[in-house]
């Protein structure tokens, strides 16, 4: 058969399956329920097989172009979906976590009473990822783009009753806004200049700053790059199915999506190149060093998230966007799996989430915390795990390349600090004295727990074998370099835990330990929420009413036209007003005197 | 003078006369001032009739436009002072406080 004509068959039966329950949903013929839904996307998960299958064993690639929507006839704009590595590797794990979370979801929002809605929101949302993984145009990424932003204010907004949850929802909103201005700028850039949303029809010459800032803002936004960061930690106010799905795996990768889909552009660009490179040094960093010191578990995976997705931004910048995309796959996996861990944990305790209030868990919930373990080995980038694959090749391909020092330094600093925070958080939840109260009853029996997460515990573990085996690279690897370089890694990884067990020993020692400027810093998150958002507020809002309500309403439209003259008038008629004696009848006596003598003078 | 001007003539000093010598309320003096801007309006109309000149045709619609504006003016005042004093009449206007 046609390989090609299987693909697109296949994904589109996929697709299909994806939309069912929202289709029968609104029709209402059959009843539809958490359990369904979830067995719906384990169909889809292995129907979505047959097409990677395809393409690995044949290397196909396919574009296909269904539809053209002709509003002006120069500009076309058909529905075209293509079908590349980046989108048939993206579809099989995006479809094996979704199922993994779904299962989730079926225990943890079993006390819900609107759980089949909140199923429906999650399909709804990954229908909006996968049309932005396999667009072809702008304009299909554009729809996919402001779909998830819309669905994650919707979800992360779930809990409505709860002020916290729409602050948080409206930040995040906000923020993603922010970054939709420079998305829109390179569409309309693209539009007016090439004429053209296609991908394949922008050649790679040198293009001019302003796309590529427009793309590079957009990622910032959506990828929560430093500068524009604080909605993904205020986003931890919805329930952890949503954390797990969106603000781990799916979501916030779309704007590294959206770099390595248009990298052609960027790479003829150092300046371009090297934005995104410092831009993602500072964000890793930052990220890292703000999980240092927070205490909830939910907001310590959240930063962790954030720097791994400076550590993208910075592979982007370093021109390699398969290894960036290698390090979306399997993050993805061991992201989910330390969300579902943290989740499994909060219901265990009647919902603490404070780490400081958890201990001496690895005898109560063996399975979760065996697999927060393997999750927080694949973060920090134990050999062989899923996320040494791509995170040691992003270090090595540093260290040999010819950029900038103080990227370097910052992102080696971030690999240290990774492993801190992970074995600060373990060592908190794990072991240690049992500072929970112990009247919740905590047990993990329910398979709805355990089989998502050992599913996803496998996957961290195999992904990085399996998706390098089977993807071949785009570049050469760097092959030599000095063993100090190649442990480097490593190295940092070994400093990282030895710091995390000083700094546990510090707390523990008689004399507390004196709040220095580093653990301010960390404390306060760099004090950027509270300069940030109140300054740019008062400072936007206050030009904007001296501008147009001061300057030109009140000034130009009314002191210079009526009221202006009526002031004129007001200062003559004061003056003149005590001049006047008031004799009226005299007045207009002499005027009546001098009308009559003037007739009489020229009646002859 | 001619017949056709005697009209005009003395419309335009009766209406002044009665500007001057009106005693009771505001609203008189605004009407004389109409009056003579009646017969101003009349009287440059018939002039390029009579001399058979079109260029000063033009002329009696600019007056009546600056005319409306006073007569405009003229009214506002008289709505302010009613405000004011609560009515049009003379013997209102003066400072008394009870």
């Amino acid at each position: 058969m046609n390989t090609p004509v299987l693909m697109n068959s296949s994904l589109l039966l996929t697709a299909l399956i994806i939309l069912t329950p929202l289709l029968s949903s609104l029709t209402k013929t059959t009843k539809i329920s958490a359990t369904s839904i979830t067995h719906t996307i384990k169909m889809a998960f292995l129907t979505s097989l047959v097409p990677t299958t395809t393409f690995i064993y044949t290397g196909t690639e396919s574009i296909t172009s269904y539809w053209e929507w002709k509003p002006i006839m120069s500009l076309k704009i058909p529905i075209s979906l293509k079908l590349d590595q980046y989108s048939m590797m993206f579809l099989p794990t995006a479809l094996f976590v979704t199922w993994s979370i779904l299962q989730f979801a079926s225990w943890y929002m079993s006390t819900e009473p609107n759980i089949t809605k909140f199923f429906l929101h999650l399909l709804v949302f990954l229908m909006a990822m996968l049309l932005l993984t396999t667009a072809n145009n702008m304009f299909l990424l554009f729809i996919g783009w402001e779909g998830v932003g819309i669905m994650s204010f919707l979800l992360i907004g779930w809990w409505h009753g709860r002020a916290e949850a729409n602050t948080a929802a409206l930040q995040a909103v906000l923020y993603n806004r922010i970054g939709d201005i420079g998305l829109i700028l390179s569409m309309a850039w693209l539009a007016s200049s090439m004429n053209t949303w296609e991908l394949q029809q922008i050649p790679p010459t040198q293009l001019p700053m302003i796309p590529l800032l427009g793309l590079i803002l957009a990622a910032t936004g959506k990828s929560a790059q430093f500068g524009l960061h604080p909605w993904l930690p205020a986003a931890m106010e919805g329930p952890t199915p949503v954390s797990a799905l969106l603000h781990s795996s799916t979501m916030v990768v779309a704007g590294i999506f959206l770099l390595i889909r248009t990298h052609p552009l960027l790479a003829n660009n150092q300046p371009a190149l090297s934005t995104c490179l410092c831009l993602g040094a500072l964000s890793t960093l930052f990220a890292a060093t703000c999980a240092l010191t927070q205490n909830d578990i939910k907001k310590i995976i959240a930063f962790s998230t954030s720097s791994q997705l400076g550590l993208m931004m910075v592979t982007v910048g370093l021109n390699l966007p398969q290894l960036a995309f290698l390090h979306i796959s399997t993050h993805a996996f061991f992201k989910a799996m330390l969300f579902l861990c943290s989740g499994s944990i909060i219901h265990n305790l009647n919902g603490e989430q404070d780490i400081r209030k958890m201990g001496n868990l690895q005898k109560m919930l063996p399975t979760t915390t065996s697999c927060l373990t393997i999750g927080s080995l694949a973060l920090m980038g134990t050999p062989f795990l899923a996320g040494f694959y791509s995170k040691d090749l992003i270090i090595e391909n540093l260290n040999t390349s010819y950029l900038n020092t103080w990227a370097l330094l910052l992102t080696l600093l971030a690999t240290m600090f990774t492993a801190t925070y992970s074995l600060r958080m373990t060592l908190l939840v794990q072991t240690g004295p049992t500072r929970m109260p112990p009247t919740s009853p905590i047990n993990e029996n329910n398979p709805a727990i355990y089989n998502p997460i050992t599913r996803l515990a496998t996957g961290s573990i195999v992904a990085g074998l399996l998706i390098t085996s089977f993807i071949p690279p785009l570049h050469t690897p760097p092959t030599t370099m000095p063993p100090h370089m190649k442990m480097a890694a490593i190295t940092l990884t070994a400093l990282g835990l030895t710091l995390a067990i000083e700094l546990s020993n510090l707390t523990q020692s008689p004399t507390p330990p004196q709040p220095s400027h580093m653990s301010t810093f960390s404390i306060s998150l760099g004090f950027f929420n509270p300069l940030i958002h109140r300054t740019s507020s008062t400072n936007l809002l206050n030009s904007g009413q001296k501008v147009a309500s001061h300057l030109i309403d009140l000034f130009w439209y009314k002191k210079l036209g009526p009221e202006g003259l009526a002031s004129l008038q007001q200062t003559m008629a004061k003056t003149s007003t005590t001049m006047h004696t008031g004799l009226i009848k005299t007045y207009l006596g002499s005027f009546a005197l001098t009308t009559l003598i003037i007739t009489l003078l020229t009646l002859n | 003078m001619s017949p056709l001007h005697l009209p005009f003539y003395s419309t335009f000093i009766l209406s002044a006369l009665g500007l001057a010598f009106h005693r009771t309320h505001l609203i008189l003096a605004l009407l004389c001032l109409e009056s003579m801007m009646l017969s101003m309006y009349i009287a440059l109309s018939t002039w390029p009739v009579e001399n058979l000149t079109s260029t000063p045709m033009l002329m009696p619609v600019l007056m009546l436009a600056f005319s409306a504006c006073e007569a405009g003016t003229g009214l506002a005042m008289m709505v302010a002072s009613a405000r004011t004093h609560g009515s049009d009449l003379l013997h209102n206007l003066n400072l008394l406080q009870c």
